[in-house]
């Protein structure tokens, strides 16, 4: 590979940072992921509870004619990928190898697409949406590319989830760049968090997040304070409450 | 058991394990288990890359919070990061002497009561995918046949990882490992749920996950799933079998 992964990292978050400065948010992160993973374009569905996919971002013009057409016929990898849960990989739409996308296929060729492929954005059992790369090239991704969009898929999900907990969109950078991924006493708060409150994880890992962020600490440090039922969600008055009582 | 013979049930069992539609959660974590009976070792665990590159826990012979706290530091620094850096296996650490090369892990580490550390790369055509780690409460140094037997245990590690691509839809190694890694994730969700809804510990909470998945046949990723989406109750797992 041409480059550790840590250091992509760091230059996706560099870049990110810089965006922040002379944009608006959300397109950004569509325009970066276009740029670090080196493809065409990019668009991001996210999938809200108990709704349809919708778009977040797109890259560009032809990025945002591939996303509409993808949710308009319901086909196509972003679909394909956050339903299936795997990564979706179209490298030639002139002769596909997929089928089902009777539609979306040919008309996808036909706006200017050559190669399209799609990455679950997820965090576990949560499926948050995907990511849609497409080339004006055919061709697979490079083990470098395929490397780079798990990266991003990994960042975009994060970044989906800092959203639904209430993060203003310019420190979106700043709370991706404070950790590479979140550690498992997160995941299994939100767990527990899902229990109290009768809620779907999803919700209860957003709003553990957003918890976080009102009370000033990071979401591990809060996170071990729910495992260690010092803190619970109140499923009565959708609080958060203090246990007071300690089994640590 | 003999050794030897306990070494030719665990790689009959693993190879058992390896058929279609196998759990490489699962499997990794009877991998870990096996190394603590193999080896002259007190605990092991593997550790998978990430896509952002760092280290994240994947299974371990023991679900309880002080060993999985070590892994948490590993995934900052530690003779895994080393390891999984360089390629390179760290046989016979002697934990006392580490405190300038990882002041974060070595007080934690001895705080747990371990004092000797040994690593072993999971490598791939010059890439390398994690490592194996294992902990040891003594000092003693492990023999050159358990380092060789380690290694063995690392390698068959790297065989479920790729033969398990095989068997789902990941077109790729990456897609593999964030797979894996991802599993991992669903298994702390579905752990979470289990402990609120039944009142118990973490590794409790994976043992009647673990226990309904082998009792019903069902891959241990999917019994967690099922768990977090509702599929089956959190407190409606099957119990534990109540050991001697």
């Amino acid at each position: 590979m041409a480059s550790v992964p840590i250091d992509r990292l760091i230059d996706l978050y560099e870049e990110l940072v810089r965006r922040e400065q002379i944009e608006a948010d959300p397109p950004t992160l569509c325009v970066v992921a276009a740029e670090f993973v080196n493809v065409s374009g990019a668009g991001i569905a996210i999938l809200p509870t108990g709704g349809g996919m919708t778009s977040l971002c797109t890259s560009n013009g032809m990025a945002q004619e591939l996303m509409d057409l993808e949710l308009t016929l319901g086909e196509g990898p972003s679909v394909d990928a956050c339903s299936a849960d795997v990564v979706i990989a179209e490298p030639d739409l002139n002769s596909p190898q997929r089928h089902g996308w009777s539609s979306y296929a040919a008309l996808a060729h036909a706006a200017g697409a050559r190669a399209v492929f799609g990455v679950p954005v997820r965090i576990g059992a949560i499926r948050l949406g995907a990511m849609c790369l497409f080339d004006q090239r055919a061709g697979s991704l490079s083990e470098a590319q395929s490397s780079d969009a798990h990266l991003m898929a990994s960042v975009v999900g994060r970044a989906v989830l800092a959203l639904q907990a209430g993060a203003p969109p310019h420190s979106i950078a700043d709370e991706l760049a404070q950790r590479g991924s979140f550690d498992f006493t997160v995941h299994q708060a939100a767990g527990m968090v899902a229990v109290q409150g009768a809620i779907p994880v999803g919700e209860a890992l957003a709003r553990l997040r957003a918890h976080a962020f009102a009370i000033e600490v990071t979401a591990p440090t809060l996170a071990s304070r729910i495992v260690y039922r010092e803190t619970h969600f109140d499923p009565l008055t959708r609080e958060w409450r203090e246990t007071g009582t300690t089994t640590r | 058991m003999a050794r030897e013979s306990l070494l030719i049930s665990t790689l009959v069992e693993l190879a058992d394990n390896l058929v279609d539609n196998f759990d490489v959660i699962d499997v990794l974590t009877v991998l870990s288990d096996r190394c603590v009976e193999a080896i002259d070792v007190d605990a092991a665990g593997v550790l998978l890359t990430s896509p952002e590159g760092d280290l994240q826990f994947v299974a371990s012979s023991n679900e309880s919070m002080r060993t999985l706290e070590l892994f948490q530091v590993q995934t900052d620094e530690g003779p895994c990061v080393d390891c999984f850096r360089s390629g390179n296996a760290i046989v016979n650490y002697a934990l006392a002497n580490s405190e300038t090369l990882w002041p974060r892990f070595t007080p934690v580490a001895l705080a747990h009561g371990f004092r000797s550390v040994h690593c072993l790369p999971m490598r791939l055509r010059g890439r390398t995918l994690g490592a194996l780690n294992l902990f040891r409460t003594e000092q003693g140094p492990l023999t050159g046949d358990d380092v060789v037997v380690a290694q063995g245990l690392a390698d068959v590690a790297t065989i479920a990882i790729i033969q398990h691509m095989s068997s789902t839809d990941a077109r790729t190694l990456n897609d593999q490992l964030s797979r894996a890694l991802n599993s991992r994730v669903i298994i702390e969700q579905a752990k979470g749920m289990v402990s609120q809804a039944t009142n118990c510990g973490m590794d409790a909470a994976f043992a009647r996950l673990r226990t309904h998945s082998r009792n019903h046949n069902a891959r241990l990723t999917d019994v967690a799933q099922a768990v977090v989406t509702g599929a089956i109750e959190a407190d409606d797992l099957d119990r534990v079998a109540a050991s001697k």
